[in-house]
């Protein structure tokens, strides 16, 4: 034995600790995210990883008994499964018609709304509500807007076609779901627009406009490029929510509005997620439709990569991001 | 010098927390389920809010001097309780998901409740509670594992008479019954639609298609058949020619614009629609008889017998919604003397006073309303039904309640639209439904 432990340093005092800075701003950095942590860790970590175990076994949402792990049959299985190619197929067509036209309506809105004009607020705060409004009232103006009976939409064809019926939801279901889809999200793309916007310095467009550009040289050769960050921002966030969608296809299938296990969209609107949905609850394979979600997760991830990669050639930095 | 942790550390340190709490419960799940004991003096019943009001609640609380929380009945909310271990110790069922829970050992066998109970007595309980009697694979025979809060003869129909007085056709005898032929020769009558828009449906049924596989299991019966095989591994459509003239009743009626459809929907619930005025003949049970009366329909509504197939007459439920007490429930004698005062007590005489449903005990029976003619009328149509109603239906113990009606619906919409042919629509649905039964049973055996 030696004497040497006797050197061992003595824990500094905890108020000591805190007076020292560095310390000091660790934790109350760690403190102030601690809400985002602690949601992220309960509500999204563990039931990712959850979701994850869940996709190698064949529970059935019932008695935990019966659960028994079944390796990589689920994900071998989702590849033979014809409902959910149909439904990928569905959501990817959805997905071309609704993220271009959407960015094209929140940019054209944003620039509208940009010009200095009077009631501006009330303007922006009007394209902004459709956003905030819950997503089921906004599936019940939308049925009572294309109601073959009493629907607002059939009554102004009307007045240039007498008797126009047309059952908006079962003829065209992937146009009103689209429409929809663009107008609920419209306000959202719209402030993330503004907001770019309203960051481009003046002293651009004015030099612009001094050199004799016109208003829509100036929009195409210096407002855009300034603003493909955002464009981009708003493409990425527009392409996972495309791929996402569950709820608006159920609201608006033909029948009672509601969200359920009897619930069944049309089959141009049986979209990926509810395959998932309808396969979990329904069809009770929360294995298989955890396999079916975390395959969906990984197409997303890849659009995403593609995405970050071509956007270097047409995603414009002020500073190298 | 102090240890410091890195940012990659702590990152490790939360990934690898996250990953362990995930884990728990599935690894858990691969232990022996081990007897919950001991009880806290609470009930947790899962029900609609719509038939346990909060006086139901302290009327309970009052009589059996437990505390009772409420968690309103939804599905995902109970596949989420039962996958966290801590299902309501009472929950709310109908007779189409009952089989499967007993399949999977979920619900409590109440045999020795019931044979010492003085308030339910097995010789006074109404036939639809053969729905809750099970062997583990009929439905109808074996121990009860539960009892409806109300029932009706379910196949009965409303008529609304404006719809028949303007088609200038006779509305039909509340004393003979129709055969399904005939009501749809009448369905076809009475049908109207003007200018391309819709007037009356001629004939809706099967809650919105909902209950489609209810409606056709009942037709069949009267034939000794069912949709499935007789050990419930398949779905039997296509091979069975009964089966597939049942399918085609049903489909015709869709296909004609009859009944409500995925092509011709409406935008409310069937119920609403009548009292609306839009529907000229609505099958449902004696409970709707409560509401069918609106300020449109007032004085033009009368209750007709069920229709019947082939002459043998069935008017059994096919909700039989009531309760059942868990089997992972941590004080059973405690959820039983709730689930019997709610049967048996002041609650259930309540409710056959209300006309909502024929009370789940025969000495209760004397109890529905009778003031107006129309209940009048309508009680009598019941009482020719009650004799009737003695059956029960054979529900697969493989799938869910909602499998077979979910596919019905989604070949229903592109068939309708002539994307694909009956033959392929009935292929279709037997192709999702027999995977559906391959998978439940893989999972419980059998």
């Amino acid at each position: 034995m030696t004497a040497a432990t006797g050197a061992l340093p003595r824990a500094a005092p905890l108020s000591a600790l805190w007076r020292r800075r560095g310390v000091r701003k660790a934790a109350t950095f760690y403190l102030l995210i601690s809400p985002w942590i602690l949601g992220f860790v309960f509500l999204s970590a563990i039931p990712l990883a959850l979701a994850f175990l869940m996709s190698f076994t064949n529970y059935d949402g019932l008695n935990l008994d019966y659960v028994r792990l079944v390796g990589l049959d689920n994900y071998t299985r989702a590849f033979t499964d014809a409902d959910a190619q149909h439904a990928l197929g569905r959501t990817l067509v959805l997905m071309v018609a609704v993220v271009p036209t959407g960015l094209v309506v929140q940019l054209a809105l944003a620039l509208m709304l940009n010009q200095p004009i009077r009631l501006s607020p009330l303007f922006r705060t009007i394209f902004y509500l459709p956003y905030v409004i819950p997503v089921v009232a906004g599936a019940w103006v939308w049925k009572l807007f294309t109601d073959p009976t009493g629907g607002l939409l059939n009554a102004l064809l009307g007045l240039i076609t007498p008797d126009a019926n047309i059952r908006w939801l079962v003829e065209y279901p992937t146009v009103v779901l689209a429409l929809f889809t663009i107008w609920a999200g419209a306000g959202g793309g719209m402030v993330v627009f503004l907001a770019g916007l309203q960051g481009i310095p003046a002293e651009y467009r004015e030099a612009a406009m001094i050199d004799g550009a016109s208003g829509a040289q100036v929009t195409r050769y210096i407002t855009l490029p300034l603003l493909t960050p955002v464009i981009f921002f708003n493409l990425v966030i527009g392409i996972i929510a495309a791929l996402q969608i569950l709820v608006q296809p159920m609201l608006l299938a033909p029948g009672i509005v509601g969200l359920g296990p009897g619930t069944v969209p049309p089959s141009d609107n049986y979209l990926y997620v509810v395959h998932g949905y309808i396969t979990i609850f329904v069809h009770q394979l929360f294995g298989y439709g955890s396999a079916l979600l975390w395959l969906l997760f990984l197409v997303v991830v890849a659009l995403t990569f593609v995405l970050f990669k071509t956007s270097r050639r047409w995603v414009f930095y002020g500073v190298e991001p | 010098m102090t240890p410091r942790a890195t940012r990659r550390q702590v990152l490790i340190g939360a990934g690898a927390l996250a990953a362990a709490a995930a884990a728990a419960p599935i690894l858990a799940a691969c232990q022996p389920a081990t007897q919950k004991t001991g009880g806290s003096g609470k009930v947790v019943v899962m029900t609609d809010p719509n038939e346990f009001s909060d006086d139901d609640r302290k009327t309970l609380e009052d009589a059996t001097k437990l505390k009772i929380e409420v968690v309103k009945s939804d599905l995902t909310t109970l596949y989420a309780m039962w996958a966290a271990g801590n299902p309501p110790d009472i929950f709310r069922v109908q007779a189409a998901g009952l089989p499967q829970y007993i399949s999977r050992k979920m619900v409590k066998s109440l045999q020795s409740y019931f044979a010492n109970s003085k308030l339910l007595k097995p010789e006074d309980l109404a036939p639809a509670n053969s729905f809750y009697r099970s062997d583990g694979k009929t439905v109808g025979k074996g121990d009860l594992y539960g009892m409806v809060k109300d029932w009706s003869p379910d196949f009965t129909l409303f008529a609304y008479t404006k719809a028949f007085a303007d088609a200038g056709v006779t509305v039909p005898s509340d004393t003979t019954p129709l055969s399904y032929d005939e009501l749809h020769a009448l369905a076809k009558k009475v049908d109207r639609k003007q200018g391309g828009k819709r007037v009356y449906w001629g004939f809706v049924h099967s809650n919105n298609d909902q209950w489609i596989d209810r409606t056709a299991m009942n037709m069949l019966a009267e034939k000794n058949q069912n949709l499935y095989a007789d050990d419930f591994s398949k779905l039997v459509i296509s091979a069975n020619p009964e089966a597939l003239k049942v399918v085609r009743y049903l489909y015709d009626l869709a296909a004609e614009g009859l009944q409500q459809s995925p092509v011709d929907p409406s935008p409310n619930w069937m119920g609403a629609d009548f009292n609306n005025g839009q529907i000229a003949l609505l099958q449902y049970g004696y409970w709707f008889s409560a509401m069918a009366e609106s300020d449109t329909t007032k004085g033009k509504t009368v209750m007709l017998p069920a229709p019947t197939w082939a002459g043998v007459r069935r008017d059994p439920t096919m909700t039989a919604t009531g309760w059942v007490i868990s089997s992972q429930t941590k004080d059973a004698d405690a959820a039983w003397t709730v689930f019997e005062q709610y049967m048996g007590g002041k609650p259930a005489q309540d409710r056959a006073k209300s006309g909502w449903g024929v009370p789940g005990l025969r000495s209760l029976y004397a109890q529905m309303p009778q003031d107006t003619a129309f209940q009048k009328q309508v009680q009598k149509v019941l009482q020719g039904e009650l004799p009737k109603s003695d059956f029960v239906l054979q529900f697969n113990p493989y799938i869910g309640e909602q499998t077979f009606s979910t596919s019905w619906t989604k070949n229903l919409e592109p068939a309708l639209k002539g994307q694909i042919g009956f033959d392929k629509f009935v292929q279709n649905i037997e192709s999702e439904v027999n995977t559906a039964i391959a998978d439940g049973k893989r999972i419980i055996g059998g």
